[in-house]
């Protein structure tokens, strides 16, 4: 099973780095994306409780987020393009656990995201911001479960999607407002009560909270807080519950009926 | 090794309506046999493809392949199976040999006995010096050769193959066939192919024609044409209400059978002497008359003309 999940992963990350536009759009974007918007609501925008912070410190966890939500969402993608060439009808029919052929997908994705965000974490010194050893433990795991989590959900998403266009147009109206309302741009809080409620129901915001936290406390004292517990069970009940769909989604065999 | 035991297949509809695919279709396909599975368009041979190949549960009956039940034993039943799908199924930003390797994985094969496998099967299938090069700059032909070897790296007993040439020139249909038949012959596949071109289901050792979902016809190319006797005489008429006429009129001879698709007729079992009348009305009513000997092409023909309309 193992090197059957690497096989597939591999191929990803081959397909990935010989598209050398998809590497340049996929580095620079969320960088630009963070530089512009960080630097500029850095003069007026002030988070409740965190007023020493910039704008720009405060968005980079969630442009953090941001590259791992997106960046294996629409790895999925070539779920639909290889459907309609006929190579996903060719790793059905070969005698592989659907396990195996989930993991493979979601693993190559994932880990796509996960080295754009590698390249990220550079940014870190430069913030002012430090972590220590059990701290950066904790912001990996924070990035691998949401990242595990939400390209299982795009892999959900693509199984049954007939074209590329109508996956892009189901992810900008689902996953951008997800993103949007996770804390990544604005803390919750000080908000109208219904924002507030939206929020705290999204499991991005609990997956940013993962990415955040490390940032400012100490990771010892950090696995025994309460929101820290709350957003670890979150996202991995929901990073299970996407992988149990995806799994269900791949052994469902089509089935015609046997007569009128 | 292949066992089809009335299988029946409809397709769900909106509004809870169904559409018959394959209707009670029974057929066995002996080892080593090179058998074509032909017919229309939407007549069921990529419903059954995709049944064997173990992509589509059938909604009744038995399949079996290699002894083995496709239900009950799916994984063990996907080991004796190659399969080359109409689509390619080549990922076009990989080498040949990174396709390989994939494949390789899917299928548990030791390292030592994929490249032993590949050096033989690229040099039996003219490819070679191929191996390094990506599979979106090779021409479709060369394409679809390389399929066929990655189906057959793990050496499976079985090769399943869906309108394998479609989209291919001549050359490269002819390239691609003489590549079946070598490896057929060294490694002793049994061969099922879907075809819905009578000059590739000729080839083959057995043919079947599946319309509307009913197998109409199962048996050696030969003994196909024959049900057609030896000679045919095929006529254009200049029109379809000339060609109607001729019909009326040739059918009253109960010594011939007469089959009229538009403007054109064919008689089969004509004496000489309806062959002199024939030729004598020629000027003005008919384009050309010929004489020929009957293909698969006619047997469908004359087949699915008299099909019941039962299986839509």
């Amino acid at each position: 099973m193992i090197s059957v999940i690497s096989a597939l992963a591999k191929r990803e990350w081959i397909r990935f780095f010989r598209q050398p536009h998809r590497v340049v759009g996929s580095v620079a974007q969320p960088i630009l994306f963070w530089i512009f918007l960080g630097s500029g609501f850095s003069s007026s925008f002030r988070a409740p409780g965190m007023e020493t912070v910039s704008y720009l410190e405060y968005f980079y966890p969630g442009v953090l987020l941001m590259v791992v939500l997106f960046s294996g969402i629409f790895s999925t993608i070539t779920i639909i393009e290889d459907r309609s060439k006929g190579l996903l009808q060719g790793v059905l029919v070969a005698p592989v656990s659907r396990f195996a052929i989930v993991l493979g997908k979601v693993v190559g994705s994932m880990g796509i995201g996960l080295a754009q965000v590698l390249l990220m974490l550079v940014a870190i010194p430069f913030l002012g911001l430090s972590l220590d050893v059990t701290g950066w433990l904790l912001l990996l795991l924070g990035l691998v479960l949401s990242a595990l989590g939400f390209t299982a959900l795009g892999f959900v998403m693509a199984w049954n999607m007939e074209s590329t266009a109508g996956f892009h147009a189901i992810m900008s109206v689902f996953l951008l407002p997800l993103w949007m309302l996770s804390g990544a741009l604005f803390p919750m809080g000080h908000l109208p009560a219904w924002l507030n409620s939206v929020m705290f129901f999204n499991p991005v915001s609990h997956a940013l909270q993962l990415i955040r936290l490390p940032f400012y406390h100490p990771g010892g004292q950090l696995v025994a807080m309460a929101a820290y517990q709350v957003a670890l069970m979150v996202t991995l009940v929901w990073a299970g519950l996407c992988l149990a769909l995806a799994l269900w989604k791949v052994s469902r065999m089509e089935t015609g009926v046997a007569g009128p | 090794m292949i066992k089809i035991v009335g299988v029946n297949h409809y397709y769900k509809q909106p509004k809870g309506a169904v559409r018959q695919a394959l209707n009670n279709v029974c057929l066995e396909v002996p080892e080593k046999t090179l058998f074509a599975l032909t017919g229309p368009n939407g007549g069921g041979k990529s419903t059954l493809f995709r049944i064997l190949s173990g992509l589509l549960k059938p909604g009744s009956g038995t399949v079996s392949l290699g002894g083995l039940d496709i239900n009950t034993h799916p994984l063990e039943v996907r080991r004796l199976l190659g399969v080359v799908f109409q689509y390619p199924a080549l990922d076009s930003q990989l080498t040949v040999m990174e396709n390989f390797q994939i494949h390789a994985s899917l299928y548990h094969l030791d390292k030592s006995v994929l490249e032993r496998a590949m050096a033989e099967d690229m040099a039996w299938a003219g490819l070679r010096e191929r191996l390094h090069e990506r599979a979106g700059t090779l021409s479709g032909g060369l394409q679809r050769r390389v399929e066929l070897v990655k189906a057959l790296l793990h050496r499976p007993r079985l090769l399943l193959m869906d309108e394998p040439t479609t989209g291919l020139d001549p050359g490269a249909r002819k390239a691609f066939w003489e590549t079946i038949f070598n490896f057929r012959n060294r490694l002793g596949l049994t061969v099922l192919t879907t075809t819905h071109l009578f000059d590739e289901a000729e080839q083959a050792d057995r043919v079947a024609i599946l319309h509307r979902g009913t197998l109409l016809a199962d048996g050696t190319p030969d003994s196909l044409v024959q049900r057609l006797g030896n000679e045919m005489i095929v006529i254009h008429a200049r029109d379809e209400e000339v060609a109607r006429q001729l019909e009326h009129r040739l059918a009253a001879d109960t010594q011939v059978t007469v089959r009229r698709r538009g403007g054109e007729v064919r008689v089969e079992g004509a004496t000489q002497e309806i062959v002199d009348d024939l030729l004598r009305q020629r000027q003005g009513l008919f384009q050309d008359i010929a004489i020929k000997r009957p293909t698969l092409q006619d047997v469908f023909i004359d087949m699915t003309t008299q099909a019941p309309e039962d299986a839509a």
